[in-house]
């Protein structure tokens, strides 16, 4: 039920992936082979099952390829939208009478749209306005009657369900919990249930909630206004640029009829990848997979792709927030999707340069001349199917100005540019790597989610490790190439809060 | 009729398909067999506890101690000692493994090392893949038993620690949380001993040292293996590690009683630049080993348990007035916890929600729960009990973790035991004994002009300052050189500035300042002994008028007049009084002292240190008598430290008697900041 949007949400999953993603070796793969068991249905629906018998327990990972960046004009915020609404139960779960709540709900969202068109006229009729809000309200009262409240989600906690949430991102969206394992059927009518029969309910109080969400984590908060702020400057035309929790006027205008046409072009079956893993039998699995998930609808229908590709940028782009928190700053570079052959190397080469008590921005910028509070560089902002952005974030100490710390990290990086990482340092980040990948692979949550998200990226759950393989092909040469190719002024949005005050 | 059985069949097949069954029909298999593992417990004869469990599905070994110590145990003077220690520890290195060294080896075998103090714990811990245990766990016992503490890490450190104070105040709830505290235990209580810039520089290395070698001694340990590898093995690897630490003192942490007067506020700390208040309400709260632990946590479940708490229910699935709602009866070991409510919701729903928030806290009180209720709350409980032990690690953290705080090997069953047994009445008895909705301090932090008068109905409204307390400037250092010189060439200065001191009383200035690349034309009238000052500065949102006089001070904009908070009167004041006439008309309020010459740009200035109500190094052109420059530091409140300025004076140009720069530039910390011209100056009444 969250947006992933904080920058330190991200930079920890960012650096999770970096290290789970590619193989730890060729043996890893091997023990995996044992224990993964996958399947397609007719419509396209993919499973990947990951037997883990450490516990009666297991963990379900359902991941949509679809996120903010395939949303409507107009309708930044839906996905996110939706996936509040998948909380709030079925034709049977939820409701005391689904067909007469099914009238009122459609009634609800004609009215809304009455009093939303009336609000847009240029001259407004406030006495019509008024009266096309309380016949909306009067509806939305009227609908309420009917609700059971949480229904859906109190029967996962009540049958042992943890870890319930779900979230949006610029690339896609999950939903995950775990159940004692031998509940898992459970599971299998829940989920089909929710995706096969969305019904909207208490869609208008819902979109309340999120736009309370999007004032804690954006408006609210230095760093999340900064973050929306530095997106819509660097990206001019592809959607990376817009807030996956949506501008305020697009969560007012968003309706349950856009909702219902969001859901039908991107739920559709080829689009989902769902994994298991824990104490389960995949046999049973693929059962309860064909019994509940073999007639959601959508079958040969692919969603859309995104097709506007961000234009060559024409020069640095600057902005500062005067705020009255103290300064922080994000220096962006636009850089390639990860499908793209430098994208291992964009990668390494934050790593190496910022990750960990060794590498050099930490130690010069934080350490030695005690700049930063906080230096990091990342490959993969604010997505990575897409061509996305090398970031760097800094934080300055007390009295160091932004200029100051700014101008040392582009020191920084021409050095690196001139060919100064070495090979211990190359190999010390793909140790590293390697270990991350062993160390993520001793949870269920963590290993459902690695697996579906790796297979619905790229095609194949085996990339988790075979990805290792293009790490270990990035020479200092690539390091040294992709610097001074991708870390250039021309590419650079540059982002600052500073502290008016001062 | 073959054929028309596979019709049937098809028909049948489809018609299940799409008739999904109810949930509510499904029959659930048993739960697999699953056997605790057992935990192996052995002591060294220095008091070290460990306690091991192999788990073999991953090639890692991870070993950490639990320390019993804290920043309990830190007077307030010194807070951030305790923690310091701990982070310091750690980015010093150890007397074998110096922290370069220790870095390069921890990273290039993708091991990772860490040491902690918390409040009332402390910890220290290692986790690294098997094939390298025998090579760093000697490294992981130096770390433990020898750190460093090197002189440039403490001031790294120290520097970091102050940066964040400089932070604290950017984010709405660590504001709310920090200062709910401070009303719930008290301002100068141990249980919200806050870190400041004063703290900080109080602590010495010497603290640091003592502080480590009181806690990390063998009484005081216990230790926690997990992973691939042998027991018996294992045991003696780590006796052989381990066994030369000194035995030490068991420490005793003393929780000092918590005096708490149960009575209603109001509380309200003004935030400008957020659209959504942050609500924190409650009261003091209970102890672990109260008898009604068990009802009360039912209770915190039924009113705030995930989904399906009541807060959820209405706050936010009905009313749509947060994302965030959430509040417990909270019940620590040690000392009590605190009630407490929490929402986040937009400025203008601010007394809805927290008016809805206490309407749920009532109905506890004043109605049963219903069966289904209290049924679905255990249910909840008990069903998702297997997730408790479905890691190895977590049968382990939670032995240590009963350990070290006292309570049985079986606590936890236990209390499952007496959940099991709670009542409806039980609930609605402990809501009405332990919850005192009426009595609750109530504290927003939030946009006051968003907020209007909502807050005004819940009583008299305390605004808390949350102004980061600047650092004492450090004592005056003796100054050596020559006072006799220094009085001369000061009161030469004081001279050349001006000439007829007893006729002079204030300065007027028409000058421009240049801040930020933007010229703002000013008007100024300093009245020096008076104290006052009024500007009228013309900028392009309109002319706005600053006045200061006896210590208060007003704005006036677009007609409308607003009194100056104290933090900007403050910085007025101080510009007032470093200003070159007021020194001069004052003269003999200051010391001077010649403390040698300087060489700036081909002229050798007489640098003088002048002390009095303000502290500033001159640099005296010769042969004008004129200061070339002058410096100083001060703290500046928006960067939270402690800055150096550097005026640059030139243009000298005399009206009335005054000689006055026409052009200043001020520099700080090396980087031009500022600069002022001046077009016309005259004395004034």
């Amino acid at each position: 039920m969250r947006v992933q949007k904080s920058l330190f949400t991200f930079a920890m999953a960012l650096s999770v992936f970096a290290l789970v993603a590619p193989s730890a070796n060729a043996q890893n793969l091997k023990e995996f082979e044992k224990k993964v068991t996958e399947f397609t249905l007719d419509n396209g629906l993919h499973f990947i099952i990951i037997e883990r018998r450490e516990a009666p327990v297991a963990s379900f990972y359902t991941h949509v390829d679809v996120g903010g960046v395939d949303e409507p004009v107009g309708n930044t915020g839906i996905a996110h939208i939706f996936e509040h609404m998948a909380f709030k139960g079925t034709k049977y779960i939820g409701t005391t009478n689904w067909e007469e709540e099914k009238k009122v709900i459609d009634q609800m969202d004609s009215a809304y749209k009455d009093w939303l068109y009336e609000s847009y006229k240029s001259n407004v009729d406030s006495t019509e306005l008024a009266k096309k809000r309380a016949k909306f309200e009067e509806l939305q009262e009227k609908a309420k009657t009917y609700v059971v409240n949480n229904e859906f989600s109190q029967i996962i906690q009540n049958n042992g369900g943890t870890g319930l949430n779900a979230s949006t991102a610029a690339d896609l969206t999950n939903y995950f919990y775990s159940l004692p394992s031998n509940r898992a059927e459970l599971w299998f009518n829940l989920e089909a249930d929710r995706f096969k029969n969305p019904t909207y309910r208490e869609f208008y109080v819902e979109k309340e909630v999120v736009r309370e969400e999007r004032r804690m984590r954006t408006d609210s908060n230095p760093i999340g206004r900064l973050v929306e702020e530095f997106l819509a400057v660097a990206y001019t035309a592809h959607p990376y640029g817009r807030p996956v929790v949506g501008w305020n006027s697009d969560i007012t205008a968003t309706t349950i009829e856009d909702a219902r046409k969001f859901y039908e072009t991107f739920y559709v079956p080829s689009n989902i990848t769902i994994a298991i893993s824990g104490d389960v039998d995949p046999k049973r699995m693929k059962t309860f997979a064909e019994q509940y998930f073999g007639d959601l609808p959508g079958k040969g229908k692919v969603a859309p792709p995104v097709t506007t590709i961000e234009p060559e940028q024409r020069g640095e782009r600057r902005f500062v927030i005067e705020g009255s928190s103290q300064p922080i700053m994000l220096i962006g570079y636009h850089g390639v999707s990860d499908t793209h052959p430098d994208f291992e190397a964009l990668g390494l080469l934050g790593t190496i340069i910022s990750s960990g008590r060794t590498s050099v921005l930490y130690k010069k910028l934080v350490e030695e001349e005690q700049l930063a509070l906080q230096v990091g560089a990342f490959n993969g902002f604010p997505g990575t199917k897409y061509q996305s952005m090398f970031l760097n974030l800094a934080v300055p100490n007390s009295g160091v100005s932004l200029d100051t710390l700014e101008q040392r990290i582009y020191d920084e990086i021409e050095i690196v540019k001139g060919g100064s990482i070495t090979q211990e340092e190359l190999d010390r980040a793909r140790t590293n790597l390697r270990a991350g990948i062993i160390r993520g692979l001793a949870n269920n949550t963590g290993l459902a989610l690695n697996f579906a998200s790796t297979h619905a990226t790229k095609g194949n759950w085996r990339d988790v490790f075979l990805q290792l393989e293009r790490y270990e092909a990035v020479t200092l040469d690539d390091l040294q190439r992709v610097a001074n190719q991708y870390l250039i002024k021309q590419k650079r949005t540059v982002g600052s809060v500073i502290n008016a005050g001062s | 009729m073959k054929k028309t059985f596979l019709f049937l069949m098809i028909l049948l097949f489809a018609t299940s398909a799409y008739a999904q069954k109810r949930y509510d029909e499904i029959k659930y298999p048993p739960l697999g067999n699953f056997e605790k593992a057992n935990v192996e417990e052995f002591k060294l004869d220095n008091g070290i506890t460990f306690y091991l469990l192999e788990d073999k599905e991953l090639p890692l070994i991870s070993v950490s101690a639990t320390v019993r110590t804290g920043s309990i145990l830190i007077p307030n003077s010194k807070a951030g000692l305790a923690g310091m220690v701990g982070s310091v520890m750690r980015e010093g290195g150890s007397v074998n493994y110096p922290a370069d060294e220790l870095n390069l080896l921890l990273e290039d075998n993708a091991a990772s090392m860490g040491t902690f103090i918390g409040f009332s714990s402390g910890g220290a811990s290692m986790n690294i893949l098997k094939e390298d245990f025998d090579e760093l766990l000697p490294v992981f016992v130096d770390l433990i038993q020898n750190p460093l503490f090197p002189q440039d890490k403490i001031n790294l450190t120290k520097t970091q620690l102050k940066s964040s104070i400089s932070r604290r105040n950017d984010d709405q709830a660590s504001i709310a949380s920090r200062e709910f505290g401070k009303l719930m235990y008290g301002k100068d209580s141990p249980y919200t001993a806050q870190t400041e810039y004063a703290t900080i520089d109080n602590i010495t290395r010497e603290d640091l040292v003592a502080f480590h070698k009181e806690a990390f001694v063998g009484n005081n340990m216990t230790f926690g293996v997990i992973g691939d590898f042998d027991t018996r093995e294992m045991k003696r690897k780590l006796q052989q590690a381990f066994g030369s630490l000194p035995a030490g003192n068991e420490t005793n942490i003393i929780f000092p009683e918590v005096n708490y007067d149960f009575q209603p506020g109001i509380n309200f700390i003004n935030k400008s630049d957020v659209n959504q208040s942050y609500v924190l309400m409650g009261h003091i709260g209970g102890l672990r080993e109260n008898p009604d632990y068990a009802a009360l946590q039912v209770m915190n479940q039924v009113l705030s348990g995930g989904f399906s708490g009541r807060l959820f229910q209405s706050v936010r699935t009905d009313l749509g007035l947060a994302y965030s709602v959430g509040g417990s009866y909270g019940s620590n070991i040690n000392y009590p916890g605190t009630f407490s409510l929490t929402t986040m919701t937009q400025s203008a729903t601010t007394s809805q929600a927290i008016d809805a928030i206490i309407a749920e806290v009532k109905k506890l009180q004043n109605a049963p729960v219903s069966a289904k209720e209290l049924t679905d709350t255990k249910d909840r409980f008990l069903n998702s009990l297997i997730f408790r032990y479905d890691t190895k690690g977590k049968i382990l953290n939670e032995r240590i973790s009963n350990e070290y705080n006292g309570l049985s090997e079986d606590a936890f069953d236990e209390y499952v035991e007496e959940l099991k047994k709670v009542t409806i009445a039980d609930i609605q008895r402990v809501a009405k004994e332990y919850l005192q909705p009426e009595n609750m301090q109530i504290l927003v932090v939030g946009n006051a002009n968003e907020l209007g008068n909502q807050l005004e109905k819940y009583g008299e409204i305390n605004e808390i300052d949350i102004t980061i307390p600047t650092p004492q400037v450090d004592e005056e250092k003796e100054i050596e050189g020559d006072p006799v010189k220094g009085e001369e060439v000061f009161s030469n200065m004081a001279a050349a500035i001006v000439s007829n001191p007893s006729e002079v009383s204030g300065v007027f200035l028409d000058a421009t300042t240049v801040l930020g690349g933007q010229n703002v034309p000013m008007k100024a009238t300093y009245n020096f002994r008076t104290m006052s000052i009024n500007t009228e500065m013309t900028t392009p949102g309109g002319t706005i008028n600053l006045a200061v006089e006896n210590g208060q001070g007003t704005m006036n904009m677009a007609g409308q007049s607003q009194p100056l908070p104290p933090q900007m009167v403050q910085p007025l004041t101080q510009q007032l009084k470093r200003d070159l006439v007021n020194i001069a008309l004052k003269s003999d309020e200051f010391t001077s002292i010649f403390t040698g010459t300087e060489e700036v740009d081909g002229v050798e200035y007489n640098v003088i240190n002048v002390s009095g109500e303000i502290n500033q190094t001159f640099l005296v052109d010769p042969e004008t008598g004129l200061p070339g420059f002058v410096r100083y530091s001060e703290f500046n409140p928006q960067m939270g430290a402690q800055v150096n300025i550097e005026q640059k004076f030139s243009e000298w140009t005399t009206a009335d008697g005054i000689t006055y720069p026409y052009l200043m530039e001020v520099f700080m910390n090396g980087q031009k900041a500022q600069e002022q011209t001046v077009k016309e100056h005259k004395s004034s009444e």
